[in-house]
Parts: C-alpha cells; sequence; structure tokens
C-alpha cells in the first residue's frame, strides 16, 4: 500500500484519482474531527470535511513531503472550521449553542459533546486534538500555528472550564 | 476529573463515517476538476481580453490614423478640388475672357498692323515697279510702238 506522502507525490505528478485514494483513506477522520469540533453537527461536519479536501488540494504543492500528510490535513480542517463558523451564517454561533437548529448526531456519545459546549472555538479544537486525538504540544502549536505557551495556556484554560 | 476522563475515553472509542465514501470521493473530485477547468477557462478569458485589449488599441490607433488620414485626405481632396476647379475656374474664365479678348485684341492688332503694314508694303512695292515700267516706256518708246 502506498503512503500517503506517496500519493501526494503522485497527485503532484498529475495523477488526479491518486488524490481521490487519499480522500477515501482519511475521509472518515476529518469528518471525525468535524463532528467534534461542531458537537455533532453532521452537516457542518460534512462540509469541513469537503472544504478542508479541496483546500488541501489547492495547497498541495506546499506540503512537506517529509511531513505527515494527517497532520497537515489537520491544520487545514482547523482552519476550514474557523472561517466556516465565522463565515457561514447557516450555521450557529458556538455561543448559543444552547439554541439548537440542528439535531446533534451523538453516535451515542452524550457525554462529549456535552462536555465541549462551555469552550470557545479555539479551545475546543485544542483540547479535541490533545485529549481525543493525542497530539502532543508541539504538533498541537503546528497544526493550529500558535506557540506551544500559548496552546498550554489555552487547555489549562479549558480544563479549569470544564471542571 | 475521573468522569471527564470518562468521557473522553469514551470518545475515543467512537468512530464517525463519513456518508457514501465513494460518492463523496468522487464528489471532490468532480468539485476539483470544476476548479481546474474554471481556472483554465478564466486564465483563457484573460489572456483572449489580454490579446483583444492590445489588438483593439493597435487598431484603435491604425483606425484613428485612417480616418485622420481619410477625413483630411476628403478635406482637401473637396477644399482642394473645389478650390482647385474654382481656381481653374474663375482663372479659366479669366483666362478665357481676358486672354481671349487679348488674344482677340492681339489677333486683331497684329492682323490689322499687318493687313495694313502688309498692303502698304505690297502697294508701295506695285507702285514703285509701276513706276519703273512707266519709266522704262518712255525711255524707249520705239520697242514699244514699233
Amino acid at each position: 500500500m502506498e503512503t500517503d506522502e506517496e500519493l501526494v507525490k503522485r497527485t503532484l505528478g498529475g495523477e488526479t484519482d491518486c488524490y481521490g485514494v487519499l480522500v477515501q483513506r482519511h475521509a472518515d477522520y476529518l469528518f471525525g474531527l468535524g463532528m467534534r469540533f461542531t458537537a455533532g453537527n453532521r452537516e457542518f461536519a460534512e462540509d469541513i470535511s469537503q472544504q478542508s479536501f479541496l483546500r488541501a488540494y489547492k495547497y498541495l504543492k506546499s506540503f512537506n513531503t517529509k511531513k505527515k500528510f494527517k497532520q497537515w490535513l489537520t491544520g487545514i480542517a482547523v482552519n476550514c472550521y474557523k472561517d466556516l463558523s465565522h463565515k457561514e451564517s447557516q450555521y450557529l454561533s458556538l455561543e448559543v449553542i444552547d439554541e439548537l437548529s440542528y439535531t446533534p448526531d451523538l453516535g451515542g456519545n452524550t457525554g462529549f459533546f456535552e462536555l465541549i459546549k462551555p469552550l470557545a472555538e479555539d479551545e475546543r479544537t485544542i483540547f479535541t486534538l490533545r485529549y481525543v486525538y493525542e497530539y502532543q504540544i508541539d504538533e498541537i502549536a503546528e497544526v493550529v500555528g500558535l506557540k506551544s505557551g500559548t496552546v498550554k495556556s489555552k487547555i489549562s484554560r479549558a480544563l479549569e472550564k470544564l471542571r | 476529573m475521573n468522569q471527564l476522563e470518562a468521557v473522553i475515553e469514551k470518545e475515543k472509542g467512537i468512530s464517525y463515517s463519513q456518508r457514501d465514501k465513494d460518492l463523496f470521493r468522487s464528489h471532490i473530485l468532480i468539485l476539483i476538476h470544476q476548479e481546474q477547468e474554471s481556472k483554465k477557462f478564466i486564465r483563457k478569458l484573460c489572456l483572449i481580453l489580454f490579446l483583444s485589449i492590445g489588438t483593439l488599441s493597435l487598431l484603435s490607433s491604425r483606425i484613428n490614423e485612417i480616418s485622420n488620414d481619410f477625413t483630411v485626405g476628403l478635406s482637401d481632396a473637396i477644399t482642394g478640388d473645389i478650390l482647385t476647379i474654382a481656381n481653374d475656374f474663375t482663372v479659366g474664365l479669366s483666362d478665357a475672357i481676358t486672354g481671349d479678348i487679348l488674344t482677340i485684341a492681339n489677333d486683331f492688332t497684329v492682323g490689322l498692323s499687318d493687313v495694313i503694314t502688309g498692303d502698304i508694303l505690297t502697294t508701295a512695292i506695285f507702285s514703285y515697279g509701276l513706276l519703273v515700267a512707266l519709266l522704262a516706256l518712255l525711255k524707249k518708246p520705239d520697242f514699244i510702238f514699233n
């Protein structure tokens, strides 16, 4: 089986179908990420996933093949989530998430989405990456484009809110 | 804290699946293809616009030049010809009238002069010739009457 990085190289070489393999491989991951960021808004999560793949293809040339494609894709998904939640009026503001206009797809877990509700947008993404996906602080810092110290302080603030 | 950890641990065990993954992949690839086609179209459109503007600006200067030349030429032609015609007409008429009059007058004068001068000379010569002949007859009257 070809690695992500090899598929990226082939895609950049003009084999667009190879990108289809990457989409299929990471579709569930990005969708899951979107579901957690949006506290179970399936429609929003699908949009994040779609926009992330499109944006990733657009900036594929800037991807450093020495790094992990999945991590790079995560960074793009975080940015897409931020952009979409700010731009799209069809989605609920996280501040008024109590007044739900969508039915959360809880997937059998009511706990996590309820848990992260009080968190701000950036705290939610960092908390999810740190505790659900078990990213290291440095990795999160790279993904979200912040300093490690800032990431640490945001995690501390998020934990305080949740206690 | 234990409750928090428990919720997180539970969440880790849950996997979310994208609906119709094959369809989703095809949809993404179609969107990418559309985007590429759109970019190509925009590039072509920009190129066509650039070339059109360039050609139009070139043509515009040439059209201006041609129309200017044409206008000036036409103007020159009209004005020039009219002036020439008018001038020629005026001059011609003047020449015709004056010339003819002058010519006529000149011819008349010359002719008259010629007629007068020529006739006088002829008359004089004839007269002198007649006189010489009369004198010769007078000197030798026997030759004539014998």
